[in-house]
This record gives structure tokens, sequence and C-alpha cells, in this order.
């Protein structure tokens, strides 16, 4: 081969990457399902230029060199948000080696930042990735104290992955602060007083705190050093609650204590839906949930979700049941069944879109709008409906694999039955 | 700090719900058919042969004639009838067909716009036996005592006051199957409920279904009882089984050598002596209690499957079959059923090889494909469990109709309960187990309008002051008021 066909081969194989990495894509008559309320009926082209959007009308040209891709009135909604999963830090929930969502040292609490332990190599990434979700809060679990961590913000991409490496700190109050606090959810109230107050006076005591001339705290040095942006209310406290008492009282805390909240968990939150919302509190919860699975949840019911909706309260959702790693893409199933039960469709989008990107600090995504991120799932059907599928994945403009490790296995075994 | 020394396992809510799913496996074991086969003595024979502790006492409410008009059916059978009118009467399925007589005294609804299946029926659930709320005090699924506790039967553990059971009403579940948990090699017998509001087990009881036997292959026993004296492997789990059934074989030669000088009227017949865990096994060697068998991975289903040849026995079905899909000609070869999830996996490693399309693939190789719930939520949806199966699986190529694929959560569960004959499609003669959904049952926005059991309005979404709830909900979130 000579010199200069190699030399051609080679150029014509990298402009064969660079366009497959950022190609320019026309969707065309796509029917845009982004939570803002719309005519189900209006049809809208996207152009895509590199990682954006760069125009949302009628009629648009296609790019020169780029792809057009006819959706034919099919959805396009922004690629989807699941705000509690521990992608990229669960691979197989059994086998201990590939689980750092939490830690048994007591010596690390609140400084264990889950954005350390990511891998956006993981075969759960690819799968949800390719199922339509682009984007989660990793939350860490309770290991050594009431204080599990730091949640990130990741989106599903195989670079630049961690987009929040702080997004809020995690604590567990109710039943299960109860447990790492031995054994009364009071005690788990005094150990996060005690907590923030220790990080308030280190926060201003740090040089007397290096010469040793402070009291002893109740956290370690790098655990305080994680609490001050909470006490500075830079950072959210998000607070694992779940009975309408335990909401009121911690409520009531975060406001004496000038913290910034977020709720999770939330199961009797529409009892006091009000004063969540008064508190413009953003909650976090699994709209699916309906019942009593512990004594802090028995007024657990279908309509949480319309409840908290109609008093004003800002969600976002996790799901589907406890699967919500693996199969966190199903966070729109859980979210079908709370429109199923009440809750305005476009509430429904914006609670595993556009209100995570809100609250926790993502501008571009979350919105189609000209300017955004190209961070978009074209779909066969409605997004919220079980029997839709992905048949484009986006991410900041880059097309994404609908294979998985599981497509792979399935036509392996489909071409076998076929065969015989 | 002065915190506890950290027990990690016990905190996390997700943790809590997953080492339950470890610990208990699904059992299944069958009713009270089999119980007279062993007969404690001769003394009093002519008495203890007609007793069967534990029978049914399950009767169905009386209810009037009723019509359903113009509806979309999915009869359960595979088939599809649009604009068709259901006739039901005295608890059984009397007609469905075009412009049917209202038979005198009916209640007449307009199906215009609905749609109607078969009373789901859900293979796979711990209803009663890990109840709500799921508290220690409640968890009475899993025997785990010894690996080997077919002695256990599921019924004696059942709390009918779990408010799961009428959530699971309100999705349309008729019919459940009740196990033990997965921790054991064998967990213990299964049994059939009518989901019907009850005070005593006996009440829910399916009248004449089987019982079944919950086996467990796999992670579970060898995790359970590793450090206890094993099983500590897969090797282990086999051996176990093994030394159950030469003991079970020996219990059952010995009856059968008594029952048959019994019959040849060997008044001198000494009865050998009853044992608990011997009477489950050798009712499975007779026939009469129906393997369901936890078992994820394809070459431990092999292994199973050429167990039950040494042994002599037949397997109903592997639950949880996450890898069917591998050997699911092999499953169809033997008429053992595939009972999986839509797509649950990565909890474990024998759960990592999941596919969408496990259900649609053992339809595929002419198999008997169910899709279970396992789990408190889903048991009120299937459906849409089934609608997530069958899309993946049109996707991928194969062109499966709701009515096909309704099958999953109807006939074919019907015949893993060895049920065909009374429940799992709306055919003339069978029971009138019903239920009206306002739209696609497979839909994640439809729900079940109306609920019958044996004719019997149980549920009724339009008018929830008539519906059942449980005890247990009763003035707990104020005092006049009910759980929701």
């Amino acid at each position: 081969m000579s010199t200069l066909l190699k030399a051609t081969l080679l150029m014509a194989t990298l402009s064969f990457f660079s366009v497959a990495n950022a190609a320019d894509i026309l969707i065309k008559n796509a029917r845009i399902v982004d939570g803002q309320l719309r005519d189900a009926n209006q049809q809208s082209d996207i152009l895509i230029k590199g990682s954006m959007i760069v125009g949302l009308g009628t009629g648009l040209s296609a790019p020169a060199n780029g792809r057009v891709i006819d959706a034919k009135g099919r959805p396009v909604s922004a690629g989807l948000f699941n705000a509690d999963t521990q992608l990229g830090v669960r691979e197989v929930g059994s086998v201990v080696d590939t689980v750092d969502s939490s830690t048994s040292n007591e010596h690390i609490t609140a400084s264990l930042q889950i954005s350390d332990a990511y891998n956006p190599s993981s075969v759960a990434v690819a799968y949800n990735r390719s199922l339509g979700l682009t984007h989660s809060l990793i939350q860490p679990s309770n290991g050594a104290g009431i204080l599990a961590g730091k949640a990130s913000v990741v989106r599903l991409s195989e670079t630049g992955a961690i987009l929040v490496d702080t997004a809020a700190m995690v604590v567990s109050l109710g039943e299960a602060g109860s447990d790492l606090a031995g054994g009364s959810r009071a005690a788990a109230m005094a150990l996060l007083r005690e907590a923030l107050e220790d990080a308030r006076d280190y926060s201003k005591n740090r040089e007397s705190f290096a010469r040793g001339s402070r009291r002893d705290y109740s956290l370690s040095r790098h655990d305080l050093e994680a609490l001050v942006p909470v006490v500075m209310r830079q950072l959210p406290l998000l607070v694992r609650v779940e009975r309408a008492a335990d909401i009121e009282r911690i409520l009531d805390f975060a406001e004496k204590q000038k913290i910034t909240l977020i709720l999770s968990g939330v199961g009797e939150g529409w009892r006091v839906a009000d004063k969540i919302a008064k508190a413009k509190v953003p909650v976090i919860f699994d709209p699916i949930n309906n019942l009593p699975a512990s004594y802090e949840t028995l007024g657990m019911r279908a309509d949480n979700a319309k409840i908290l909706h109609d008093a004003g309260v800002k969600m976002m959702f996790t799901g589907m049941g406890w699967q919500n790693t693996h199969n966190a893409y199903l966070v729109r199933q859980s979210a079908g069944n709370a429109v199923a039960n009440g809750l305005p469709y476009h509430v429904a989008i914006q609670a595993i879109t556009s209100n995570p990107a809100q609250i926790f600090g993502l501008p571009g995504y979350g919105e189609i709008k000209v300017g955004a991120d190209a961070s978009l799932v074209l779909w066969s059907g409605d997004p919220l409906e079980v029997m839709s599928n992905p048949d484009l994945v986006l991410i900041n403009g880059k097309e994404y694999s609908l294979e998985s490790r599981a497509t792979r296995l399935r036509d392996r075994y489909y071409s076998r039955l076929n065969s015989n | 700090m002065t915190l506890p020394k950290p027990i990690t396992t016990r905190i996390d809510p997700m943790r809590a719900r997953l080492s339950r799913l470890f610990a208990y496996t699904f059992v299944a074991s069958s009713l009270s058919a089999c119980v007279s086969t062993s007969l404690p003595d001769s003394r009093a024979k002519s008495e203890l042969e007609n007793f069967a502790p534990f029978a049914s006492t399950y009767k169905a409410p009386l209810s009037p004639p009723t019509i359903i008009r113009d509806a979309t059916v999915l009869v359960g059978n595979g088939e599809r009838l649009d604009n068709t009118d259901l006739v039901f009467d005295q608890g059984k399925i009397v007609a469905l067909g075009v412009n049917l007589e209202v038979p005198s005294g009916a209640v007449e609804l307009n199906g215009k716009g609905y749609w109607l299946t078969p009373g789901i029926i859900d293979v796979h659930s711990h209803m009663g036996v890990y109840p709500n709320p799921s508290i220690s005090s409640h968890a009475d699924g899993n025997e785990i005592v010894s690996p080997t506790t077919a002695k256990v039967w599921a019924e004696h553990s059942v709390w009918p006051q779990d408010p799961n059971f009428e959530k699971a009403l309100a999705g349309g579940v008729t019919t459940a199957q009740i196990l033990p948990g997965s921790a054991n090699l064998f967990g213990g017998r299964g049994v059939v409920l009518k989901n019907v509001p009850s005070i005593t087990v006996m009440e829910m009881k399916f009248p004449d279904a089987p019982h079944s036997l919950k086996m467990a292959c796999g992670e579970n026993p060898k995790r359970v009882y590793g450090e206890k004296g094993g099983p500590g492997t897969r090797m282990g789990n086999m051996a176990g089984y093994r030394a159950a059934w030469i003991s079970a074989a020996e219990y059952h030669k010995k009856w059968t050598d008594y029952e048959k000088a019994v019959a040849s009227g060997d008044k001198s017949a000494e009865a050998p002596s009853r044992d608990l865990e011997m009477e489950t096994l050798r009712g499975v060697l007779k026939g009469e209690i129906k393997i369901h068998n936890h078992c994820y991975r394809a070459d431990e289903m092999a292994n199973m499957i050429e167990l039950s040849k040494e042994f002599g026995y037949e397997i109903t079905a592997f639950h949880h079959a996450v890898e069917a899909y591998k050997v699911a000609p092999l499953l169809a070869k033997h008429d053992i059923c595939a009972v999986v999830w839509a797509d649950w996996w990565g909890f474990k490693q024998e759960a990592f090889d999941m596919v969408r399309e496990n259900a649609a693939l053992v339809e595929l190789a002419k198999g008997c494909a169910i899709i279970h719930s396992d789990d408190e939520i889903q048991i009120q949806r299937l459906p849409q469990e089934v609608g997530k199966a069958m899309a993946a699986a049109n996707r991928m190529g194969m062109q499966l109709t709701p009515a096909q694929a309704i099958t999953w959560v109807t006939s074919n569960a019907a015949k893993s309960l060895g049920l065909s004959d009374r429940i799992g499609a709306l055919v003339e003669g069978m029971n009138a187990d019903v239920v009206l959904w306002n739209g696609n049952p497979l839909s994640v926005y439809t729900k079940a309008e109306k609920v019958w059991i044996d004719g019997a309005l149980m549920f009724d979404r339009s008018n929830p002051e008539q519906n059942h709830t449980s005890d247990f909900n009763l003035g707990i979130i104020s005092p006049e008021g009910d759980r929701p």
C-alpha cells in the first residue's frame, strides 16, 4: 500500500470518527416533551450542532454533512434523571468488592464523596443509558453513622461524567437514623445537632483546632470540613425521612439552624404537604410506593405525588422500587404511575428532567431549547409508557449505542433459537 | 464518635429489602389433598382418611348474573375478541360472544372502551408471610434453621390482614401462590390463595389446589449455610438435595408397602411413623405436590432436571429463571415453566445475565413463560411487567400481541399451579375470575375498574366505600380515618 493511500485512509478514518462523535443532527417532526405545557399535536425540528441544540422550529434546513432523522411525530425528551441511584458505585449488589456505596469506617461519614468511587464503565451505566437515562444523583448509603456522605450528580457519558462532585450532604433520620444512632430517632437528631454545631465551631476556629487547643469534636476533621458548606448554607442537607412528624421536626430544625434542605423518602409527605411547600423544600421519592412498609410509612399512598404537587412542592423522582440502580431508567415507570394516580403529565416529566437540573444547578440540561445541551432521547412512543423504548440516545450531542451487554446476550440466544 | 459499632446491613432500606430477597426465595407447595396420604395409625383409620387438616373453607359469595357488553377481551388463551359480551353466573363463565342475551336479573355493564382479562395470577408472592409492615414480628417466610425444611407450610405463616392483599386485588390479582423464602434447599410448602378478605387462611385457600414445594438453587442456600455447617457450595447444594431424596424414596417405599398391605386386607400391618419432612417429599414423588424451584442459572436448571430424573419426580417451574432463555428448548422439552421477572437484575451474580426478552424467548421455544412479581409493589401492576417484556421482544423482532403476552400472567400461570381447568381463561365453564380494565391493561396508565372472583364483585374502583380494607388499616393514621 502506498504511503499516500495509507494517509488518505487514515484521514478518512479520522474524519469518520469526528463525524460519529459530534455529527450535526437534524431531528425532524419531533414532539417535544420537556415538562412545558405544549400542544400535543405540535411538531418541531431540532437542530443539533456539536454538543448543543442550535435550532428549534419547523422547516429547519439539514446541516451540511449532518444526519437527518425523521421522528415522524415521535417524542423527544431530555435524557432522564433519576434522583436516587448508586449507578457506577454498585456493580453487582451481593459482590462486595464491586460495591462502594458506604463504609463502615467511622472516621469517614460526611467526608465520603461518592464521586470518588464512580465508574463510568459500569455495565449498569451503559445499560441504563441505552434505555434513556442520561443523568443521576448518586447517593451514598449510611455506613458508620447517620451522615452517609456527599451525593454527586453524574451524566452517563463515557467522559466528563461527574457534573457536580458535591451536590448534597446525605443524612438519615427516622427509623434508619434511630438504628444508626443507638435506638432512638431523637438520638439521631441529637447527633445531627451536635455535628452541625461542631462544624460551625470548627469553621471559626480552624487554627486553634490545628494547634490542639480546641475542644473535642464529635466528628473527624475531614467530616467537619465536609459539613462546613452545609452550615454556611452553600450545600443542601439531603435528609432521608418518611414520617409526617419527623418531616415537620426537620423542617423546624432547618429553619432554626439556617440550613437548606432536600427531603428524600417522604412517604407521609402528603400529610404535611403545605408545610413542605411553605419551606420551599424540594423532595425526592418514588411515587410508586403505596404500602405501609414500616411504621414510619403507615400513610404511604399512591397519590402522594399528586397531593404534594397540588400543595406546590417541587419534586424529583426515583424508582422503580428497590431496583433504582440497575433499572434506574424505570424511574419513568414510576412517573407514569404517578400520572395514572392524578399527577399532571408535564409535572411528572419535570420531576425526571428539569427539576433536578434546576435544583442541582445543571445549566444546559433538562429543558429543550436553543442553547441547551443536546442530551436528548428520541422515543418510540410516550416516554412514560412502559411499552415505549428509546430510538436514539444523545449526551451532549454524542450518540450512544442502544446495545448493551443484555442485548448482546439476547442476540446470541435469539439467533440460536431462530436457527434451530 | 460515640456511635455504636456499624452494622451496615441493617440500615439502608434498600439493603433491608435486598437482604429479604436474598434470604427468602420462593417455595411453593400445595394444599390439603396430599395430607391424607399419610395416616398416623390404623386405629381410627376411617375417620382419619377423611380428615384433611387445614383444608379450604372458602365459599364463593352469592352474586347476581352479570353481563358486560362490547368490551375488548383478552381471553387468556392467546385470543383477542373485540366488541364482545361476557356473561357469568353462579361463579362460572357462561358465554363469550356477540349480542348475548341478558340473563334474567343480571347486572348489565357497558364495556365499550374497556378491556377484560381473566383474573391475574401471581405464582410467586410472599403476601402474608412477609407482610407489610415488614417488621421482624411479621417476617415468617423463611425457616432459616436448617437447609432442609420441606416440613413447613407457608400457609401456617400467612397473616390474612396483610394490607398488600387488597392492593394486589386493586391491580387485578385474584389468585396468588404464597411461597416460603429461598434460604433453604427445601423451603417448605407453598399455598394457592384466592385474594379474598378473610380472617383465617383456610377461608382463602383455593379449594383442591395442589400444594407446591419450594426448592432453591444457587447463591442463597450456600450463603446462608456456608458458615453454619453447609451447604457452602453449589455442589454442596446438590448433595443436600440428593441426600433428602434418598431418604424420601425409602420413606415412600415404606408407606407404599404399608398401604398395599392394608389394601390387601393385612390387618396386622403396622403403620410406619409419620415424618412431616418426608411427607412433603413423598407428596412430590407421588405427583401430588408440584415443584416450584427458585433457580437463576441455566446450568443449575439443567442439573436440577437431572436430579429430578434420578429420583423420578417432575419439576413444574423454575422461578426467578433469569437465564431461562439460555435453556429454553430444554425447558420446553421437559414441560417446565420459566417464571421470570420482566427486568430485574444485578442484585447478585446469578442475576447478572438478565435479558428483557427472557419470557418471549421461552415463548419462542414453545415453552411456558410466566411473569411473577415476588414483590409487593409489582404484584399491583403485573400487566405492566408483561407490557415491558412484550415491547422488548417486539423490538428484537418478534411480533407478540397483548393477547399472547397476557397468558404469562393468566393461563400459563394457571397451568403451573395445576389449575388450568378452573382459572386463567375467560372460556365457558371456567371460574368467573374477571378484571375490567379502563384501557389496555399493559399500559402504565391503565387501572382495574372492577374485579370479580367466582362471579362476585370484590373490588370496584368507582365505589371505594364498598371495598374491603384490612383490620390493620382502621384508625391507624387518625382515629376516624382508614389508611388510604
